[in-house]
């Protein structure tokens, strides 16, 4: 009777025993592309409603949009389903090429207006960036036509320049439907929603095989794909929550592709050779929302005061690493018409006379809500820490994704850190969530506003954005674009970025031709894979 | 008798069900208390407030607290369990798909832990207060004390990472993903009714470090319990009356002792399997395992009710009727039960 057994044990030895039999170590095949990721916010496959960014990757390649975003090459608008366009006063016409969806139905423009029509009939925030262009339910039907089977046209409207709207254009959320497919799919007026939400009808280089919730996603190479089959036969999403379990798996080689790793586990990487890291920019940013509703907060120098007593350099040293970049200006630091950076650092003394200027020679207490989740848990903490030094007690209140956006969207928070992303790659579009304001009355209740939701009121800001946003010379738009940041900073935001918001891929050397997209819209069409070394 | 046990058995199940329903009235109201926002992770963060408010009138939220309560209660008495706010399918679809999962890993656990655990905690109380009762209440101790998802990572490197003995977190293989048509779910079973070998001993690979992981940090509690149950058997006279007529150690373990604590060991053994099929959530996140666990803190994360009280119902049920099935087992085993009762 040797008691000297655990299953640990039992475990290893069976293991062994096993390991004999069959090879354990199986490299992946070099046609199948294995992504390690968060499948948890995988919620709708239907590219009119699903939103969320490992839902993008999937929509990427599953359907086509009329235009891209060639993240390679200075984020230029480059065709996809058009073969060209041409822009005039009033709206965008384009020529589709010749192409079949998977259902073997050509694509026509009465697809690509059939999709557009959705996209706002569904009403979903998935049409957001499209009702802040001008573009409605009720107006959409006058606004798109197919003028014929191979010409889409869609008009301008006073909200919006061409450049702005061919990158709404090359979104996900623009992804073109087979309207056929669709339309038989109908249910209680639906849009075939319920459909379309488990399943993909669409003329991209893969088809969807597989999407078992928080599992797996599997998707088949497109043999009729109108460029022909793509060189990888199969794309493999496996939900791997851990991060640490993702490392390994990647270190193994069991993986070929990790892009949900914390800041920790992708630094281990740095100095591993057989590996990349793909820092892909998403143009949004960490950012602290302070409730200018508040007494204290509705006073310039208390928000200024804050804005001097965070450690930014400590924050983005240790606890972001390759997640972001200190930036206090809401367009990032090498994007056209972008300004440099102001005085704003960890200057306790200076941050403490500012609020005995504004009254608050003792200090005063806040809350801070955050979402429990790393690294905003690990900022929030910081943020305590330094904001003690000058005077201010944080209490940090930590809650789930639903809760804090709830209590953000009704103006019930002092202080709380949410983050923005930006729906194009230019100053505008970084901008959207920090100089946009129409109307802050409480009764407007525009809750999917960052600056309304901070109670900010900036009518001369957003007077000067609205007007960018007209501005068709290039000249002239970049010269408003400097001028709202100056404001904005002179303002004293309430809405405060913080970091420049990066998210970091780490890639198998074996794989070659993978870019990371700032919208995860990352094609796999052009990627193939090298034999193990 | 037969009647009487009849009866007993029509009173155990009135009880079932009676903790069945306040199990349901206390989760419903925990859930509408709870500030929640499930509208929000649907529409998503950017939504306008006609598109929240239609979303949030569709899901039936907008209708006051007793109403919902009176319409979820009813379409659950007709089989319905509603529609996960999150994947959009039938909650019962969604269990149905993960527990299979759970059932598979919890029920190894449970073997092995088991397997292990009992003979420990007899060999312990027979050597009492010797090392070997020491060492094995430093094993059980160090399994019950130090968090499973320690464990976890930590075998992982060993196991996975450094001596390659065990799979990738995950079921199988990826290459081998969706081969075998899922008849019961359970991949172990699955493969072998198709034959396919390779991908069953591709499964063994994967299920055996969260399965011993599990099953050690269950085995804590099963190696004390048994060390207790013959600790209090070997003072009794009907023990050293077999040791004075010369039986072996052997045939008093197996002739004496195992019979007498049977029944009190099957509860233990119940409640360990109860605790393990809840979803062992780290566990399963950990080594990505598609299991209840998982699926519960997901619904849990968004707020996505319907999928949260069929789920605590589910488990709810699962353990009861642990419980009601170690309870008939007193009644089979033990004559003093049954001598007590009648």
């Amino acid at each position: 009777m040797k008691p000297f057994c655990s299953p640990l044990l039992v475990g290893a030895a069976l293991g062994l025993s096993l390991g004999s039999a069959t090879a354990v170590v199986a490299e992946t095949p070099n046609d199948q592309l294995i992504i390690g990721t968060s499948l948890a916010q995988v919620l709708s496959l239907d590219p009119q409603q699903g939103t969320e960014v490992k839902t993008q990757e999937i929509l990427a390649n599953t359907y086509d949009r009329l235009v891209f975003s060639d993240q390679t090459d200075g984020y230029k608008i480059k065709p996809q389903l058009a073969e060209s366009w041409t822009v005039d006063d009033k709206g965008i016409t384009f020529k589709l090429r010749d192409a079949t969806f998977t259902s073997g139905n050509p694509v026509t423009a009465k697809d690509v207006v059939f999709s557009i029509v959705r996209l706002m009939k569904l009403d979903q925030s998935a049409s957001t960036n499209y009702k802040t262009a001008g573009y409605t339910a009720d107006n959409i039907e006058s606004l798109v036509s197919a003028v014929d089977d191979k010409t889409f046209r869609i008009e301008l409207t006073d909200k919006v320049i061409p450049e702005a709207l061919l990158y709404r254009l090359a979104m996900g959320v623009s992804s073109v439907v087979d309207s056929v497919e669709v339309e038989k799919h109908v249910k209680n007026g639906d849009y075939g929603n319920e459909w379309l939400r488990t399943t993909a009808a669409g003329s991209g280089p893969y088809t969807l095989r597989r999407w078992t919730p928080n599992d797996i996603v599997l998707l088949e190479a497109n043999k009729d794909y109108r460029g022909g089959a793509p060189a990888i036969r199969r794309i493999v999403m496996r939900h791997v929550p851990e991060s640490q379990a993702a490392r390994l798996m990647l270190e193994r080689g069991d993986i070929d592709i990790a892009n949900a790793l914390t800041a920790a586990d992708v630094k281990t990487f740095e100095t591993k050779a057989g590996f990349v890291i793909d820092q892909v920019k998403t143009g949004g940013y960490y950012v602290l929302a302070m409730n200018a509703g508040r007494e204290a907060l509705a006073k310039p120098e208390v928000r200024e005061a804050i804005a001097y007593g965070i450690n930014y350099k400590g924050i983005a040293d240790t606890i972001l690493g390759s997640y972001g970049r200190w930036r206090n200006v809401p367009v990032p630091e090498d994007w056209a018409g972008a300004i440099p950076n102001p005085d704003w650092s960890f200057q306790p003394e200076k941050a403490k006379k500012l609020l005995a200027d504004a009254g608050y020679p003792n200090g005063l207490s806040l809350t801070l809500k955050t979402i429990s989740q790393t690294p905003r848990v690990d900022m929030a903490t910081a943020i305590q820490a330094s904001l003690a030094e000058i005077g201010i007690t944080v209490t940090i209140q930590q809650g789930n994704g639903a809760d804090i956006v709830a209590a953000h969207r009704a103006r019930d928070f002092d202080l709380l850190l949410p983050q923005t992303g930006s729906f194009m790659p230019t100053a505008l579009g970084s901008l959207d969530n920090f100089a946009s304001n129409p109307n802050n009355a409480k009764e407007a209740n525009n809750a999917g506003n960052f600056v309304w939701r901070s109670a900010w009121d900036i009518p001369d800001l957003n007077a000067l954005r609205e007007q960018a946003n007209r501005e068709r010379d290039d000249a002239k738009r970049l010269d408003l674009v400097r001028q709202i940041q100056e404001k904005f900073i002179a303002l004293k935001p309430a809405v405060l970025p913080m970091f420049e918001r990066f998210e970091p891929i780490v890639v198998s050397g074996r794989v070659k031709g993978y870019s990371g997209h700032p919208w995860s819209l990352t094609r796999v069409e052009a990627v193939s894979k090298t034999d193990a070394p | 008798m037969k009647e009487f046990t009849l009866i007993e058995l029509g009173k155990r199940l009135g009880q079932l069900l009676l903790s069945l329903f306040v199990l349901l009235v206390v989760t419903f109201v925990i859930g509408r208390i709870l500030p929640t926002d499930p509208v929000g992770a649907i529409v998503g963060e950017l939504a306008d407030p006609a598109a929240y408010e239609a979303m949030r009138a569709r899901l039936g939220l907008d209708l006051p607290v007793y109403q919902q309560f009176w319409l979820y209660l009813t379409s659950l008495l007709h089989g319905d369990l509603g529609t996960a706010i999150l994947t959009g399918n039938p909650v019962l679809h969604d269990l149905a798909q993960a527990f299979p999962a759970t059932l598979e890993l919890a029920t190894l656990a449970v073997i092995l832990s088991t397997l292990v655990g009992v003979p420990l905690g007899m060999t312990a109380a027979f050597f009492r207060d010797t090392w070997i009762d020491k060492f094995t209440r430093v094993v059980s101790l160090v399994g019950h004390s130090i968090p499973v998802f320690w464990f976890g990572i930590v075998g992982l490197v060993i196991f996975y990472a450094g001596l390659e003995w065990v799979g990738s977190p995950g079921r199988v293989d990826v290459y081998l993903e969706g081969l075998v048509e899922p008849r019961t779910g359970l991949l172990l079973v699955d493969s072998l009714l198709a034959g396919d070998t390779e991908v069953f001993w591709n499964a063994v690979h994967h299920i055996i470090l969260p399965a011993c992981i599990l099953a050690y940090s269950a085995m804590a509690y099963i190696t004390r319990m048994t060390r207790s149950f013959t600790l209090e058997q070997l003072n009794q006279d009907y023990v050293t009356a077999a040791r004075a007529k010369g039986a072996s150690t052997m045939r008093i373990v197996t002739g004496h002792l195992l019979p007498n604590i049977a029944v009190q060991l099957i509860t233990v053994l119940a409640i360990s399997y109860g605790g393990l099929l809840e979803g062992a959530v780290v566990t399963e996140i950990v080594f990505s395992w598609p299991g209840i666990g998982q699926y519960m803190t997901n619904a849990l994360m968004t707020g996505d009710m319907n999928a949260i009280l069929a789920g605590t119902l589910i488990i709810g049920l699962i353990f009861m009727l642990l419980n009601f099935l170690s309870d008939l087992a007193y009644l089979v085993f033990d004559p003093r039960t049954r001598e007590v009762t009648a």
